[in-house]
């Protein structure tokens, strides 16, 4: 009966009720596409990041974060991976030898970020077969390289043409060699698609004259929560071979702290919007108690203890925004499914801001349900914030003064 | 034996600026089963006096005893349980439960009692019945006359089964039909069921009724009379 009384109150006077409820809807939605919007940015980022650089974890040499040169690359064969491979919650690992060297064609000569890989593997990580524009993609020790569509561009180079790679391999052993171009692939992030060869793993590793060795081995995780629990696995399993491990954050900080600082931005734009819903809320309960406080004083002259009068106001405010944030809730997934599914494209100053982090120029929104969890719980805290005053006005309320009011 | 004691019952408002003596040394004894009236002007103390036997305010002086249990010091929380339990409220504006049907008006202080469901519905229907609204049941207060508000006012105040009842001004806003109608049902109730009534009012139709009146004046009694 309580509940129906709550119930029956908030109807009392129905455009308020309605009111308050929109504005709390529309501040919900609002909020969800703010806080949506902001994490599925960041996923691109993490995404683009885990994907085509550093992968969630990575083995290294443990000089190598020092000095990354192939001077320390290290030892790889089946027993490190089957090593890795027989940890719990790892899926796969993905070796790479990279190096930077110069490219050059006919007419021009690049520098190169050159990259020794396993198609197969690099493409369960990072779906890099599909990126390939023309041609196809080498077969290991087949002497051909695919390059990134920038780099051909700036190279004047296309399928087919010869590509002359020259640098420095292992121990200062002078690395050149001659290959085939068997395919072009758009790189996502502008930066690499204007840099960056592929060469089969083996073919790497004999133009840098470091056979069996590799400068990076990525381990991905089957869950991705699961990431620091494995690079401690890791750690201690590997400790005495020489080899240090990195979580994706400890290699690129300054991503995280970028992303960090941005999360820090967009909780003080939802701290402003919350008080902004909190004040519409308020009116509405402060009201709603001003005016009934005839009736709560009859109501507790006839025996009805204080707090239970004040758990009907209550349960009356969280109707209220319960109401509101299930609207919300309704109404903010439809922009959140569409931008899901057709991110927003940047342009103009945006899309070179983004592209110097090296990250695709597109904000698609995240649909996860912690980010409406989340709302939830602060709608209702500061719903239970609220009612502080109304619950503070019954229990101090002299009922013959509220009584003749 | 009374069930209802005040003992020396004084009450000062404003006791540090302009001093209102409402109550002045009020001792007076309520026997089960009375149909009383207090009377007297306006400002004269019926209505103070009213509420201190309700707890529903504090004297300055003296106390109040309900079957035995002094209710005057009281806390907030026994104090609101002991009215729930033993005192039924007639008000003047029927302050009924406005988004409450009429038998949900009266099902309610039962809710707070805790009392059987089933017990909640048998004695909302009876009472209801017995105040000549059993089509009324499902009606809202703003769809009943004044009469029947406090005909269902009545109801909710007998419901809890009180010790006796307290009905300040309760035939103010009715019209004469309405209130010999109210008036006819409070005294079948006290006649057939025994239930004390204790009415504060200027009303002659009441005073008339009543088997006692005591007179206030000036927050004293001025005549105690028993018919």
């Amino acid at each position: 009966m309580y509940l129906k009384l709550a119930w029956r109150n908030i109807w009392r006077n129905k455009r308020r009720t309605l009111i308050t409820v929109s504005s709390v809807m529309f501040a919900v939605v609002f909020a969800l596409f703010l806080e949506s919007l902001e994490r599925g940015a960041h996923n691109v980022m993490i995404d683009n990041m885990t994907q085509f650089h550093t992968g969630y974890i990575q083995v290294q040499d443990y000089r190598f974060e020092d000095e990354p040169s192939l001077d320390n690359a290290f030892y790889y064969d089946d027993e490190l991976s089957d090593q890795v491979i027989g940890l719990e919650s790892v899926e796969y690992t993905i070796p790479r030898i990279e190096t930077f060297m110069l490219a050059a064609g006919a007419e021009a000569t690049r520098g190169a970020f050159v990259m020794g890989v396993e198609v197969d593997r690099e493409d369960r990580l990072n779906n890099l077969k599909e990126r390939l524009t023309e041609g196809r993609f080498f077969e290991p020790n087949d002497g051909t390289a695919v390059v990134t569509e920038g780099l051909a561009n700036r190279l004047n180079l296309a399928v087919g043409d010869s590509l002359v790679l020259l640098g420095q391999g292992r121990f200062g052993m002078t690395a050149s060699g001659l290959y085939e171009i068997s395919g072009l692939l758009r790189h996502p992030t502008r930066e690499m698609n204007n840099q960056l060869v592929y060469l089969s793993l083996p073919d790497a590793q004999w133009l840098l004259s470091a056979d069996d060795h590799i400068t990076a081995l990525l381990v991905t995780p089957n869950r991705v929560r699961d990431t620091e629990s494995i690079a401690r696995q890791l750690r201690s399993e590997l400790e005495n071979e020489e080899l240090a491990v990195f979580t994706w954050r400890e290699l690129i900080p300054e991503l995280v702290e970028a992303l960090e600082f941005d999360q820090a931005q967009s909780r003080l734009m939802m701290g402003i919007l919350y008080v902004v819903i909190g004040f519409g809320i308020f009116g509405t309960i402060l009201t709603m108690t001003l005016e009934r406080m005839r009736e709560f004083g009859i109501l507790l002259s006839v025996g009805m203890q204080r707090i239970k009068l004040a758990l009907v106001v209550f349960i009356e405010t969280f109707f209220i925004t319960i109401m509101g944030v299930l609207a919300g809730f309704v109404l903010g997934i439809i922009p959140i499914l569409y931008f899901y599914f057709n991110p927003i494209e940047l342009g103009g100053e945006m899309e070179e801001v983004v592209a110097e982090f090296g990250v695709e120029p597109i904000m698609p929104t995240a649909i996860a349900p912690d980010i409406f969890l989340w709302q939830g719980l602060m709608v209702f805290i500061l719903t239970t914030i609220i009612c502080l005053y109304p619950t503070i006005k019954i229990l101090t309320l002299k009922i013959l003064e509220a009584s003749k009011t | 034996m009374a069930i209802i004691t005040t003992h020396n019952l004084s009450k000062v408002y404003n006791p540090d600026t302009i001093p209102v003596h409402a109550l002045r040394d009020v001792s007076l004894e309520f026997e089960e089963g009375e149909f009383t009236t207090v009377r007297g002007p306006s400002g004269s103390g019926k209505t103070t006096l009213l509420n201190m036997i309700g707890g529903l305010d504090i004297p300055t002086e003296g106390f109040v005893e309900i079957d035995g249990t002094r209710i005057t010091g009281m806390k907030d929380r026994e104090l609101i349980n002991f009215r729930l339990n033993n005192i039924g409220f007639v008000f003047q504006a029927y302050n009924l439960i406005p988004v409450f049907t009429a038998y949900e008006n009266v099902s309610f202080i039962m809710l707070l009692q805790k009392r059987e469901k089933s017990e909640m519905k048998e004695r909302a229907e009876e009472l209801l019945t017995a105040m000549g609204l059993s089509k009324k049941f499902d009606s809202r207060p703003k769809q009943l006359s004044g009469g029947e508000q406090q005909r269902v006012a009545v109801a909710r105040a007998l419901a809890s089964r009180p010790k006796f009842i307290l009905a300040d001004e309760p035939t103010a806003n009715l019209d004469t039909d309405s209130a010999m109608n109210l008036l006819d049902m409070m005294e079948k109730m006290n006649k057939e069921e025994n239930v004390t009534f204790i009415f504060s009012t200027h009303d002659q139709r009441v005073i008339d009724r009543a088997r006692r009146v005591i007179t206030m004046v000036d927050g004293a009694i001025f005549k105690d009379e028993r018919k």
